[in-house]
């Protein structure tokens, strides 16, 4: 299904109850290089799945892999090579280069390197100017880029997402994801993130899980899915797209 | 009215001239408190921290005993700690009934839920989705839970205030476990006690006011501290 | 931050080892509040404590506390004003030894105005029997001390049942403070006489009866038997005891107060024999044994 790429997650088996809601994933797996986007409507099961992926749920059953290792998600060596971003930029008190630090610090990286990164992280989401700001005085656009600086800065080999875009004005939300999708490109990350917008998803991810009730109900590329929606969601995702967006590059 | 002038009067003259007594009482005070507010810290923040984020059963147990705890009546606890510390009792052998150790395990003791308390209240006050993106950044539960304190800041440094403020004011369990012996265990609070007893109202009303400028400094670098960074 | 930090690790670790640091063999003297009110100790004890290289923690509770502590083995030498108490002390053996060392005398204080006569008593007990008939305020201390135990004596010597009655007030504090109430609340007290002149110049109180027999007020020193106590300073105990009669001392008894209240507060008393036999008998005079 993914060719020659390796895969990066595998998911067998995996079970997640939270609040009285199961998962059920039987497989899934995310490429080398791969943006796998997960929609599905409100209460689906995309932001459990997310955080089972990042150890921050407990899985009932099921195994994750990471490179071909079965691992446990929860562990401190698997979180330090992942990293996620959440739907509210949650940033910590102090300024915005304190912020985009924070998870290089818990690394316990050497200042040369740690400002080195944070200064790439900061110009690559356009926020140099506001490095010295306090991270509570932001708008809502500016705490989002410091939040994918944060995430981008530590280079993880995963990157997951939730809800990225959500609640951005047009115009502001048309900027971050020109930016993500840039820094995405560059570095050539595996990533996975859930989301409502249609035309971002389109636009970000290769491929694409539909998600309904806690099960995945179809997977695949853009145009498998726009071909053969199988729902109303689904439908009504695709429809009135005239034909896929051109491929990425 | 004349008394209270009378005592500020007193309190200006005892300061300015270095009454030994006096500024022997004052260290004392301060040294015992601040002992006791310390061991408090060290032990109330992080167990407060941890009982906030993890969660097992008899949590809310726990904490309801923390919260009781707060309120522990100072001259009770000075009791308590005398039966241990006699002769007789299980600590007896260390000697320190009427020392100024005494005064320090019994003020900790008082010292401690109010700390630990008030910092179950803060974490628990942070979003939990704080937690959670601490985590996924890749922060061990150590140094999540030790983000998550300077988080929460301003109200910890509230309960370090509050923890402080209950101690250096009390004067039951320093009577009790201390004695208020001159020279060896007598603290403001006690020796007001004592000059009152005695019909020094200025004397007695004097020391007041020293305990209370002492304890408004103090405070004041703590809020300084507290409220740094703040717009 | 981290320079804070480690701060916060070393200073309990350091006050730790300040504290423990003091090897001068310590005494425990149980008192009255009497005494330290008065300020006679604040007189006495650095005397001693210079002399011996002792240090003596003096704790002032009531002589009920007293005697109680010295009961459990908590105190090592006691300075009371409770002769009954003492006695029974003394019988059941928890005393080694019991020396008078000074007395002065209670006195009944009150208003100016005396409402209930009691100037006109003859005797303590009669002055009492006043008191309770015309239903005036009077506070008691009701905390079992030396004082208290002398009162609830007078009122018995009265015929008087004086609990219940909405004129007895017990107050459950120290001599000075009881004497604080009962001026501000226009009432009598009994108090020794060493209180009353320490406090007189705040209260709005006279002396309304003296001199009665009944109102003697002794003081003895008890060492608790160690014997009974092993963790007992027994060695400290008897060189305070001694220190207390000897002669030097029972002088400065003799002369305390005078420049200040125009009267001594306390009169010496020691006896060259010990007031009950009971174990070890010394006979010799206590001069010379002040190490």
């Amino acid at each position: 299904m993914t060719g020659e790429r390796r895969l990066v997650l595998e998911v067998k088996g995996l079970r997640v109850r939270r609040n009285g809601f199961t998962l059920e994933v039987p497989s899934l797996a995310l490429a080398e290089g791969d943006i796998l986007a997960l929609i599905g409507p409100n209460g689906a099961g995309k932001t459990t799945l997310l955080m089972a992926l990042c150890g921050l749920l407990k899985p009932a059953a099921g195994e994750i892999r990471f490179r071909g290792e079965a691992v446990d998600p929860a562990s401190l060596r698997y979180r330090r090579r992942i990293t996620m971003v959440f739907q509210e930029p949650l940033m910590l008190r102090g300024t915005v280069a304190d912020n985009v630090e924070a998870g290089l610090k818990l690394r316990g990286l050497g200042r040369a390197e740690l400002r080195e990164r944070v200064e790439e992280s900061l110009e690559r989401f356009q926020i140099a100017p506001l490095a010295a700001r306090s991270a509570q005085s932001l708008s809502g656009g500016e705490a989002r880029r410091v939040s994918l600086a944060r995430a981008f800065a530590l280079e993880p080999e995963v990157l997951f997402l939730d809800e990225p875009l959500m609640a951005l004005d047009p115009l502001i939300r048309k900027h971050i994801v020109r930016d993500l999708e840039g820094a995405l490109s560059h570095s050539r990350l595996p990533a996975v993130f859930t989301t409502h917008e249609r035309r971002e998803a389109l636009r970000l991810a290769d491929r694409i899980a539909v998600l309904e009730a806690g099960r995945i109900v179809q997977e695949g590329t853009k145009e498998e899915l726009a071909r053969r929606p199988p729902n109303e969601f689904s439908e009504s995702f695709f429809d009135d797209l005239g034909g896929p967006p051109p491929a990425r590059c | 009215m004349e008394l209270i002038a009378n005592g500020v009067n007193e309190a200006l003259r005892l300061l300015v001239s270095l009454d030994p007594e006096v500024l022997g009482i004052t260290a004392l005070s301060l040294e015992v408190s601040g002992v006791a507010t310390l061991l408090s810290l060290l032990v109330g923040i992080p167990v407060g921290t941890a009982l906030a984020l993890c969660d097992f059963p008899g949590k809310r147990l726990l904490i309801g005993l923390v919260n009781t705890g707060m309120g522990l009546p100072p001259v009770v606890v000075g009791l308590f700690v005398t039966v241990l510390l006699w002769r007789s009792g299980p600590l007896g052998a260390f000697g320190l009934l009427y020392t100024p150790a005494a005064i320090i395990i019994a003020q900790s003791v008082l010292a401690t839920p109010i700390v630990m308390g008030i910092t179950v209240a803060a974490v628990q006050q942070l979003p939990k989705s704080l937690h959670q993106q601490i985590l996924a950044l890749g922060a061990s539960r150590g140094q999540a839970g030790w983000m998550l304190m300077k988080e929460a800041r301003l109200p910890i440094l509230a309960a370090v205030m509050a923890g402080f403020g209950a101690v250096i004011s009390e004067v039951g369990a320093a009577i009790m476990v201390g004695g208020n012996i001159k020279g060896h265990t007598r603290v403001l609070t006690t020796a007001t006690v004592l000059e009152t007893s005695k019909g020094n109202f200025d004397v007695a009303i004097a020391l007041g006011l020293i305990l209370l400028a002492f304890t408004f400094v103090i405070n004041l670098a703590l809020t300084q501290l507290q409220q740094r960074g703040k717009a | 931050m981290t320079r804070l930090r480690n701060l916060a690790w070393a200073a309990p670790a350091v006050l730790v080892f300040c504290l423990a640091a003091v090897p001068k063999p310590s005494l425990i003297l149980a008192t009255t509040t009497s005494t330290q009110d008065s300020g006679l100790l604040d007189l006495l004890v650095p005397m001693f404590e210079k002399k011996s290289g002792c240090v003596v923690k003096t704790i002032a509770v009531g002589s009920g506390q007293a005697l109680a502590l010295g009961q459990r083995g908590e105190a090592d030498v006691l300075l009371v004003h409770s002769p009954d108490a003492e006695e029974k002390f003394m019988a059941e053996g928890w005393g080694s030894q019991r020396r008078r060392v000074m007395h002065n005398d209670f006195v009944l204080a009150g208003p100016v105005e005396d409402p209930a006569g009691v100037r006109k008593a003859k005797t303590a007990a009669e002055a009492f029997r006043k008191i309770a008939s015309a239903g005036t305020l009077f506070f008691s201390r009701g905390d079992e001390s030396g004082t208290h135990a002398l009162e609830k004596k007078l009122w018995k010597a009265a015929a008087v049942e004086p609990e219940g009655g909405k004129w007895y007030q017990q107050t459950g504090l120290g001599m000075g403070q009881t004497l604080n109430v009962a001026s501000e609340k226009k009432g009598y007290s009994l108090t020794d006489r060493g209180t009353y002149l320490s406090l007189k110049k705040n209260l709005a109180l006279e002396v309304l009866l003296q001199g009665d027999k009944s109102l003697l007020n002794v003081y003895h020193v008890i060492e608790v038997n160690a014997s009974k106590w092993p963790r007992v300073e027994a060695k400290g105990s008897g060189a305070f005891a001694d220190f207390l009669v000897a002669s030097g001392t029972q002088a400065a008894i003799k002369t305390f107060g005078v420049d200040k209240y125009g009267e001594p507060l306390f009169f010496p008393d020691a006896e060259k024999r010990p007031a009950t036999p009971s174990g070890k008998g010394r006979t010799a005079p206590s001069r010379g044994a002040e190490k």
